[in-house]
């Protein structure tokens, strides 16, 4: 008689979504969760006010060099005194990169993982994508397409909140939307220049997971809309941006169904050979060190992208000598992210007698996709996004000249209108981009650390370089000044935090993990809905499409268990 | 549609500011909630006076409090005790040692004594300088961000001049404002 229905290895993004559907399906559910609590009446900072945050909120720079260099260098933007709980010490969490390579893996340990720290832009995939490699004959196909995931897409959508404007656009389907936050004038006059002047090209309101107009079933877990307060990298006490801990982990805790345990780092997935199933995880008390096991009749894997990979590459058995689920070799394998490092910024004039009331969460605009949308006609494949905004100068740090009167005054009233945008490109995915366990190094609990061996290959610079000349037109058309273009610099692969493709999904078990359900080619009860399944990366804001998956995947694992199947 | 007093008077009375604001008129005298030259944890009483001056110079009180109403360099020398390394110290402590050179040469005797007119125009020479010209003076210039941003993380500062506000609860991404 197993512990639990369900085990669910992971309490963010995705995990949270799988936990409240097989929970609310009658499941009971585990979730194991590797790092401490968080509590939000403790641990969210979002009501501190500036001068509660003594040294401008900066962590101290010995502090930084000793905890946080990895993870400081790669978002130093949001990792202050008031923020730091919510990212790993280095210290504490090493990992290796192969040599003449370079990897940001930039986390948090706790409940809800990366849900409480991410910039909730949240955009659909589309068939363009779903179909991307089979049309080019690039690694595998996906065993899905749009339709098969639309409806999953329309039902998380309308339980997380998204703000943001129906567009009709079939590269990038609209979501269920919740009312955008409106442009500003200045990007209002960017979106008439460059649509008048590249009629393939759009500026639309940024899609971010913001309630603007709370349904009953938000307000009945206690969430509301925005106050436009721009904290939500200090959490959120509103609930008004979505994370696993202000909703889908309070949804599946409602039920009744739900059980978490923090703290406990899986060592591995025990597996069955007669049976050909898992059967338990194995976890060891990050505090006490303490080992033990809980027995499930399905697994679901949702420790990110990274974490998932390894625990699979740990398990090893007599069957699964490579790891558990890996008959074909590509677990840890097709390691993707985002890249950007293609950057713009000008000045408009025309709009020094307006300025804007409240502090707009995360984006401002989108520029969706517009590269090879009707075949290949550009000298890259796949394409890019551009997220990015248009607002008044303002508050400088007073890195501006002038003393006296004037400067202090220049800080607070309106002056000239600053348009930056960056470029969000796919990367492609390539066998030979990994993570694999250390052959000798391992952390505190004991367990191997991760070896990266990332790089970009030529499409992403040839892209990169492409989109840094396609920002500048954009500016230039858009009657913008000073314009400047840092000389392109791709990000370090991780640093865009959008890790995917580690046990892609496709249609065959010999070079494939996962089937098109999320389900172990190899072993029925288990399920990886994190980023790990993703067959290629498309260019947009992964983390919705992890949550559809997850619901999609927890609802056929349901069914599956009610039919005896699993 | 508001004109530009409107707007910012509006935005002061919905955070409650405006006691403060009728407090602190142009006349007021100035107060010094650190002595300018006791030292602190990290400044030297030297470096207390001077950084102090400055700061006053470069955020003056007007309408609203200035830098020295906020204890701005209180605040700088917390953050030099409690933030730098030994590294940021050392490189802030030699910025200040030049900052004094070059402002005592401009005015010909100590800087603290120098005249209200003479300080400011040696000041805004010396500041024009390190915008513009002078890749030197990335010293002062840091110095300089560190005054503006301790004096906006202020309560003064935040709610007062900047128009802070706690709780926006909406967005109005088109406010227009009309010269006065």
């Amino acid at each position: 008689m197993a512990d639990f229905d369900a085990i669910v290895v992971g309490s963010g993004m995705s995990g949270g979504m799988s936990a409240k559907e097989l929970t609310e399906r009658g499941l009971k559910v585990l979730v194991l969760e590797r790092g401490p609590e968080i509590i939000p009446e403790r641990d969210y900072t979002d009501n501190l006010t500036p001068w509660e945050k003594p040294n401008l909120d900066s962590v101290a720079q010995d502090e930084i060099a000793e905890h946080y260099p990895r993870q400081y260098g790669g978002v130093a933007y949001a990792i202050k005194e008031s923020t730091k709980h919510f990212w790993v010490k280095d210290s504490e969490h090493p990992y290796e990169e192969a040599e003449g390579t370079t990897y940001d893996w930039l986390r948090g340990y706790h409940t809800a993982g990366r849900s409480i720290m991410w910039s909730r832009q949240t955009y659909r995939l589309s068939d363009l994508d779903f179909g991307a490699n089979a049309r080019e004959g690039h690694a595998i196909d996906w065993p899905i397409r749009y339709a098969d995931i639309e409806p999953w897409y329309n039902k998380v959508e309308t339980f997380v909140g998204i703000s943001g404007s129906a567009e009709g656009l079939p590269h990038l389907p609209d979501s269920v939307f919740q009312p955008a936050f409106e442009l500003t004038d200045a990007e209002k006059a960017l979106k008439a220049s460059v649509e008048s002047s590249f009629p393939e090209r759009n500026v639309i309101p940024a899609r971010i997971a913001h309630l603007t107009d709370a349904t009953e079933e938000q307000k009945s877990l206690g969430r509301s809309n925005c106050q436009v307060r721009n904290h939500c990298h200090q959490g959120c006490s509103f609930k008004a941006y979505f994370s696993s801990l202000n909703a889908t982990l309070p949804a599946a805790e409602r039920t009744g169904n739900l059980t978490m345990v923090h703290n406990a780092i899986v060592e591995s997935i025990e597996y069955d050979a007669a049976s050909n199933r898992v059967s338990g995880v194995r976890v060891i008390d990050a505090e006490t060190n303490e080992k033990r096991t809980y027995t499930a009749k399905v697994i679901f894997l949702n420790a990110s992208t990274i974490a998932s990979a390894m625990i699979l590459l740990q398990s090893k058995s007599e069957t699964f000598p490579n790891g558990l689920a890996n008959h074909s070799d590509q677990v840890g394998r097709n390691l993707m992210d985002h890249v950007s490092g293609a950057n713009a910024t000008g000045y408009l004039s025309g709009f020094d007698n307006k300025t804007t009331f409240g502090r707009r969460p995360s984006g401002g605009i989108y520029i969706p996709r517009y590269a090879n949308l009707n075949g290949q006609d550009k000298p890259y494949r796949r394409g890019f996004g551009f997220q990015g905004g248009a607002t008044s100068v303002g508050n400088a740090g007073g890195q501006i000249p002038g003393i006296g009167r004037a400067f202090k005054e220049a800080h607070r009233l309106p002056s000239a209108w600053r348009i930056g945008i960056g470029a969000f490109g796919e990367q492609l995915s390539n066998p030979d981009n990994r993570v694999t366990l250390h052959p000798s190094k391992r952390d505190k609990w004991g367990n191997p650390l991760a070896l990266f061996n990332v790089k970009y290959g030529e499409n992403e610079y040839k892209m990169l370089e492409e989109a840094s000349k396609d920002a500048v037109a954009m500016l230039e058309a858009a009657g913008c000044t000073q314009i400047t273009a840092t000389p392109v610099n791709l990000t370090k692969p991780g640093n865009r935090i959008h890790e995917m493709g580690s046990a892609r999904m496709g249609r065959d078990r010999e070079t494939s993990v996962l089937n098109g359900w999320c389900q172990a080619h190899d072993v029925p009860n288990l399920f990886i809905t994190d980023g790990s399944f993703m067959t290629s990366a498309a260019c947009q804001n992964p983390s919705l499409t992890y949550m559809a998956f997850s619901a999609r995947a927890a609802n056929y694992a349901a069914d599956l268990i009610e039919q005896g199947v699993i | 549609m508001k004109t530009r007093r409107e707007f910012i008077q509006g935005l002061i009375l919905s955070v409650g500011g405006a006691a403060t604001l009728s407090a602190c008129g142009d006349n007021a005298p100035a107060v010094t909630a650190t002595a300018p030259h006791n030292p602190g944890r990290f400044y030297s009483g030297d470096e207390m006076a001077l950084v102090s001056r400055v700061s006053d110079l470069i955020i003056p009180r007007t309408e609203t409090p200035g830098a020295l109403d906020v204890n701005v360099a209180g605040y700088l020398d917390g953050l030099m005790s409690d933030w730098a390394s030994a590294e940021t110290q050392r490189a802030h402590r030699a910025a200040l040692a030049r900052l004094r050179a070059d402002l005592d040469s401009a005015v010909g005797v100590p800087f603290e004594r120098a005249a209200q007119d003479a300080a400011e125009e040696a000041l805004a020479e010396l500041d024009a300088r390190a915008f513009e010209i002078d890749q030197s003076m990335d010293g002062y210039r840091r110095f300089k961000g560190w005054i503006t941003q301790a004096y906006f993380a202020t309560e003064g500062g935040a709610v007062q001049e900047l128009k802070w506000v706690a709780l926006p609860g909406r967005w109005d991404p088109s406010v227009d404002i009309t010269p006065a």
